[in-house]
């Protein structure tokens, strides 16, 4: 996987990049928004993450040119924002510009891993799946129900929103804040970790009395559904 | 709750009163005025009249005295046709009041007869075909032999004059007293449209628009006087809260940046294995301070930016009980862990505009605050409630509260009521930003006494027309 990072902070780039090579992509750096444009153009990306505030053209400007040629050329490169603004409206403006995802700094490099996973997997699993099997568990979205190993499971709204949210990102870590934004509709953080009891609640309902968990902490980042045994 | 301002309807004017009591009084001044000139000039008259008949009578009784009745029928005779020219009434009669002589046909009937004072008829005159009456004041002597002797003079030039003075005086009085009503009228409205004018762009002011001034009318008077100070004034703040602003986007940025490259650091040093096991605990920790360093500062800065922003005239379409629903379930089972009941109570939709993020914040903060601070085995209880042109929310616990005197500074940033075991855990700006995020929309976030406990209350004013908005329920997933 290709990813072009545009940020003109150097130590930050290096260390992002480090980061994200460490985790198996292949990073390059643009240090401008007149470079980033540049390379955008012209290389073939995966995803960009680019930081709003840039030396020659801002962010905003970068991504709203880079739509127009990718209408153009019938692709679509997902572009996670990186800011230093971080209100409710900065964050509206940059999703409107034609951003993917917005993250405000600082943040935490696992956050800024766990998006990237879920914009590159974005589609690759269509939104028209009925059913989503993961070792034994198996849930019905249309039905909206769930079993594990024939067992029938009963769940909340919520409950059954946030496994959803879980087992369509199979196998990737997902963060609070990601679960905030997609099960409750929050943009910010709470300042106690109410995200963590209704984890351990439908961890009760799905795991419990099982052999094999399926829904893991992973420390520093978020969560993961994922069959341990495959 | 704020009060409308100073453009609401019930303006009591007190400029149009003053203007009216003005009127009523050189009203007043001027009847008496004029009433006490047509008073004098009548009397003027009346007397004028009475002088005329005392000198008719004399030079009679010169005559009398000179040759006799004789002398007095004849000057009467000669002067037969005065009546036309001067209004003179002249008749001399025998005992039984047969005319002698004289310009009148009868003698006057129902007459007193007593010398001294003036008396009053009418007598009949034929003028261009039709009988007019005149009145006539006219005084009575004795004359030798019994004879009668009336002289006198027609009034009714005097009345038509002193008619015309009255009606005058009258008319006078109508159009001054008019005149001076529409002065006071048209001063009143233009002192208090220029009033109402002011009160609408401090509203406008008020409500973040920090540009506006009040208009000046060039007229150099104490209004002009009044807003050019006020005006001033408006410069100074305008000019304070830009710096203030600038200063609050220059954190933003200078102070993100290097708690960004701060954390970029920490986290470096985290993932390298070569350091020693020691090291590595602390990173954590001071990962964890960063985090909260963090938080206060975007908690500020959306204070700061709330505040800035005045009141919100725009935004999304919002249902409030459907907003809190959701941040209630999603406190539920942490609040039920920490061994709190919840209730919720919407009887239905709340729909209100505004910014929701901001509003779910608002909500947010008092659950949390009552997490915090209220005792296992306590309650929370949360009502939305819309009534029209008001949303109102109320949280509701019985946990240990806030003091009465305590109630306003919890209300301000870094002010932390309670033990000093909650304290750690707060920044202390949860109910200030809730405070200022509601100022935001047009409300006032209210601490009051649940007894025991904190009741916290919030009136939204909603415009009437957007009661049965129907996207606030589609807002929330």
């Amino acid at each position: 996987m290709h990813l072009l990072l545009i940020e003109d902070d150097a130590e930050a780039a290096r260390f992002l990049a480090k980061g994200l090579r460490e985790s198996g992509y292949v990073v390059d750096i643009a240090a401008d928004g007149r470079e980033g444009l540049f390379r955008a153009t012209e290389g073939s990306y995966d995803l960009i993450i680019a930081d709003r505030q840039l030396p020659h053209f801002d962010g905003l400007s970068v991504i709203a040119m880079l739509r127009q040629n990718g209408n153009r050329n019938g692709k679509q490169t997902p572009v996670l924002i990186l800011s230093a603004l971080g209100s409710v409206d900065d964050r509206i403006t940059g999703l409107r510009a034609g951003g993917d995802d917005y993250l405000t700094k600082p943040f935490a490099f696992g956050e800024l891993l766990a998006r990237i996973e879920a914009l590159l997997r974005r589609g690759s699993q269509p939104d028209v799946t009925t059913r989503i099997r993961i070792a034994d568990l198996e849930l019905d979205l249309l039905g909206r129900k769930v079993t594990r190993a024939g067992t029938d499971i009963d769940l909340t709204s919520k409950e059954f929103q946030l496994l959803e949210f879980l087992a369509r990102r199979a196998g990737q870590v997902v963060t609070r804040t990601m679960l905030l934004e997609a099960v409750w509709d929050l943009h910010f953080d709470p300042q106690t970790n109410v995200i963590d009891v209704h984890i351990s609640r439908l961890r009760a309902a799905i795991d419990k009395g099982f052999e094999h968990p399926l829904l893991h902490t992973v420390r520093g980042a978020g969560y993961v559904l994922r069959d341990a045994g495959a | 709750m704020a009060e409308p301002g100073a453009a609401g309807p019930k303006m009591r004017l007190s400029s149009a009163r003053l203007a009216m009591l003005y009127a009523a009084l050189v009203t007043v001044l001027t009847s008496m005025l004029l009433i006490s000139v047509y008073l004098v000039t009548r009397n003027a008259l009346e007397r004028e009249i009475a002088a005329v008949v005392r000198a008719e009578l004399a030079d009679l009784s010169d005559d009398l005295r000179l040759g006799g009745l004789p002398q007095v029928a004849a000057t009467l005779r000669l002067r037969a046709d005065s009546w036309g020219r001067t209004g003179a009434v002249f008749l001399m009669a025998d005992a039984n009041f047969r005319p002698v002589a004289g310009n009148l046909s009868a003698w006057p009937r129902d007459i007193a007869l007593r010398g001294t004072e003036m008396v009053e008829f009418d007598i009949a005159a034929h003028e261009r075909g039709e009988t007019v009456l005149h009145p006539v004041e006219a005084r009575i002597e004795r004359l030798p032999n019994g004879y009668w002797l009336l002289v006198g003079a027609d009034t009714s030039e005097r009345k038509r004059v002193l008619q015309s003075f009255g009606l005058a005086t009258i008319w006078g009085v109508a159009l001054t007293a008019l005149c001076v009503w529409l002065v006071g009228v048209a001063y009143a409205r233009r002192t208090a449209h220029r009033v109402r004018d002011y009160a609408t762009t401090c509203d406008t002011i008020i409500k973040g628009d920090l540009t506006q001034r009040l208009r000046l009318e060039g007229s150099r008077d104490e209004f002009d006087a009044l807003a050019s100070a006020v005006n001033t004034m408006l410069d100074r703040i305008e000019q304070q809260t830009t710096t203030l602003r600038a200063a609050f986007d220059s954190i933003a940025h200078d102070l993100r940046t290097p708690l960004y490259r701060l954390r970029v650091r920490l986290e470096e040093a985290q993932l390298r294995e070569e350091l020693p096991r020691e090291a590595q605990e602390l990173v954590a920790p001071a990962l964890e301070d960063l985090d909260r360093v963090q938080r206060t500062l975007a908690t500020l800065l959306e204070i700061a930016r709330a505040e800035a922003a005045g009141v919100a005239t725009h935004g999304d379409a919002v249902d409030l009980t459907a907003l809190a629903a959701n941040l209630v379930e999603l406190y539920q089972p942490g609040m039920r862990a920490a061994g709190l009941e919840v209730s919720m109570d919407a009887p239905g939709p709340a729909p209100l505009t505004g910014n929701r993020q901001l509003l779910a914040q608002l909500i947010t903060n008092l659950l949390e605050n009552a997490l915090k601070y209220v005792p296992s085995g306590g309650r929370v209880d949360i009502r939305v409630h819309a009534r029209p042109g008001v949303v109102s929310l109320r949280v509701a616990d019985n946990g240990p509260g806030i003091a009465a005197a305590d109630r306003e500074s919890a209300l301000r940033p870094f002010v932390r009521v309670g033990d000093s075991g909650a304290r750690a855990t707060g920044s202390g700006l949860g109910l200030s930003l809730a405070a200022a995020v509601a100022r935001l929309h047009g409300a006032e976030l209210m601490l009051g006494d649940n007894s025991p406990g904190l009741v916290v209350q919030c009136e939204f004013p909603v415009a009437d027309t957007r009661r049965d908005a129907p996207d606030g329920m589609a807002q929330v997933s």
